[in-house]
């Protein structure tokens, strides 16, 4: 079987990248080792409430923002049904201790006019943070059109300032500094470690607007499906790849899968997690300078989560999420704390048939440390002392819920949970990260381009994690086969 | 480390992490078209000298300047004066 190009992986960057290269005329192959797309996305169900795990909302998404128009070009937008969160306060942060609340509003003016309603002394800090945000959000191309390619771009995110540097030089409220670094648990890197650049990539997009879609991550799955098949993209489920193959130049000329079966091509693009990727290619084919980076990588924080049921609706996550800090500093080394110090961010579960929330995901940030005496273990398969240790971990979950949010404890019971392990066994994430490879300073994550001739690479490690982030990796990925003035100019023509 | 030490220990680094023949790595080679590196190996490069004389190159301009292996060495070396010559 011959195809211009093979894509591997069929998350949200696959997804993506299969698309741009099918749209622009490309034959190609989309090889997933699940028994379908986008596993992440469609999430699971349990006693009628369906709980996503990899799409919850989206910042970007308001018409004309830089998702939405992502979404037109890829083919995406009419069948996609999106809705507004709550305009006036889409995130509550909750500090624990004294019950101070801030809620995040759409749009940068309504935010400016909360925070500083919130903490008036800190006037000039807030305008100077949001400025910043701004400036660099509008300066990472393709989620700016007008932004210049800038080679270098991406290396002002490996050289910082951090976020906390940023923060600490604008304001000494920790109060205030805490909201601003909430948002760090959308991408699992500390304030101490991500550089303000990044957070701004990311966070820049929520400020805009914050939505959700119709029937959650599932409707988003069953889109790029649905285009896929428009396309005459080639989908390979339940296909593992075991190796790529590289002729002795360093030229790819296939994607050999598990059952022995090779697929030659012209190029690939390789979403996977970089490790799972150097296990992928042959010996030689980088250099131990580079193999040595990417085995060293460190990965985002891992989690533990709590999924519940309501027999009552839950009016707080309609629309809405809610971010408890236990303490003013407890977003600093996030993942590096006990449960009971750890910060939470809770979000709704829907029904089956509507968006009402009728349950909740609790998501407690936890390194996969926690669970390395069991990392042998396989899902299904674990070990007694495993399910004890769950058992408490749960418990401990519902009961700091309970503490922290009375007004969802009434009506609701646990109906499973998960740890690091779930999330590196579900989510292919070879220690449990949540969102890949961290985004940090100092850490020089791999780009697109690879020594290996006509094999580029995609995905949250690459580019920038959530959905926006694996869509824009697509783009950054595809941009370098296809012409990026050419994706540009087909995005301007989408706005 | 002398001078002569902090050089070989550039040319022993970089020959074993780019695996170049140490042989023909003298100063006039230029990285890439006599060393065989391009510029998906910069990153690498910055790592592996960082990594082996415990320095942040960064954002340093001077490497923006480098096109020989000789370039390399006084850069380094430069790098370790201006770092020793800091008051603890």
């Amino acid at each position: 079987m011959t195809h211009d190009f093979v894509v591997v992986g069929a998350g949200v960057s696959g997804l993506t990248s299969a698309l741009l290269l099918a749209r622009n005329g490309y034959s190609v192959a989309l090889v997933e080792k699940a028994g379908h797309t986008a596993p992440l996305l469609r999430g699971f169900s349990r006693r009628g409430v369906h709980f996503d795990t990899g799409f919850h909302y989206a910042g970007g998404m308001g018409n004309g923002e830089p998702l939405d128009v992502f979404f037109r070009y890829l083919g995406l937008s009419d069948r996609l049904s999106s809705f507004p969160f709550d305009a006036s306060g889409f995130d509550t942060i909750r500090t624990a201790p004294d019950g101070f609340e801030f809620r995040f509003p759409s749009g940068y003016d309504r935010l400016l006019e909360n925070l500083v309603e919130a903490f008036p002394a800190e006037r000039s800090a807030v305008e100077a943070y949001l400025r910043g945000v701004r400036s660099a959000f509008d300066s990472i191309p393709y989620l700016s059109l007008d932004a210049p390619l800038d080679p270098n771009g991406a290396l002002r995110r490996v050289f910082g300032p951090t976020l906390r540097e940023t923060l600490d030089s604008l304001t000494g409220d920790e109060i205030l500094k805490s909201v601003l670094s909430t948002h760090c648990l959308l991408y699992g890197v500390p304030p101490e470690e991500v550089s303000f650049q990044q957070h701004a990539c990311i966070v820049g997009s929520y400020y805009l607007s914050a939505r959700g879609i119709a029937g959650g991550g599932r409707s988003l799955a069953t889109a790029f499906d649905a285009r896929l098949d428009e396309l005459g993209v080639e989908i390979l489920r339940g296909c593992g790849v075991a190796s790529l193959s590289v002729a002795p130049e360093g030229l790819l000329r296939g994607v050999r899968l598990d059952d022995g079966r090779e697929l030659r091509c012209g190029g690939a693009v390789v979403t996977v997690h970089p490790r799972t990727m150097l296990d992928m290619a042959p010996g030689g084919s980088f250099r131990p300078a580079y193999k040595k980076r990417i085995m060293g990588l460190e990965d985002t924080v891992s989690a533990f989560m709590l999924y519940s049921v309501s027999d009552l609706p839950l009016p707080i996550l309609s629309g809405r999420n809610l971010f408890v800090l236990p303490s003013a500093d407890s977003v600093r080394g996030i993942g590096n704390r006990p449960l009971e110090e750890s910060p939470l961010y809770l979000t709704a579960a829907r029904g089956q048939a509507d968006d009402v929330p009728r349950g909740f995901i609790g998501i407690f940030p936890a390194l996969s440390e926690t669970t390395r005496a069991w990392e042998d273990s396989v899902t299904g398969n674990r070990p007694e002392s495993y399910r004890r240790f769950k058992e408490g971990i749960t418990d401990r979950m519902e009961h700091l819920v309970k503490r922290y949010c009375p007004e969802l404890g009434r009506a609701t019971a646990c109906a499973d949970s998960s740890t690091p392990l779930t999330v590196r066994d579900f989510g292919n994430a070879p220690s449990g990260g949540l969102y890949g490879v961290k985004h940090k300073v100092g850490q020089y994550n791999p780009v697109p381009l690879t020594r290996v001739k006509g094999l580029y690479l995609a995905g949250q490690s690459v580019t920038s994690p959530g959905i926006l982030g694996a869509i824009l990796s697509g783009f950054m990925a595809c941009g370098n086969i296809l012409g990026h003035d050419r994706l540009i100019k087909g995005l301007l023509a989408c706005r | 480390m002398t001078n002569q030490e902090i050089i070989e220990r550039i040319d022993r680094s970089i020959a074993e992490e780019f695996e170049i023949d140490p042989e023909g790595m003298t100063p006039e080679k230029t990285l890439f078209q006599d060393l065989g590196l391009d510029s998906l190996d910069i990153v690498d490069l910055v790592i592996v000298l960082e990594t082996a004389f415990r320095f942040k190159i960064r954002e340093d301009e001077g490497i923006r300047k480098i096109r020989t292996l000789g370039d390399i060495h006084a850069f380094v070396l430069q790098k370790k004066n201006e770092l020793e010559s800091i008051p603890r």
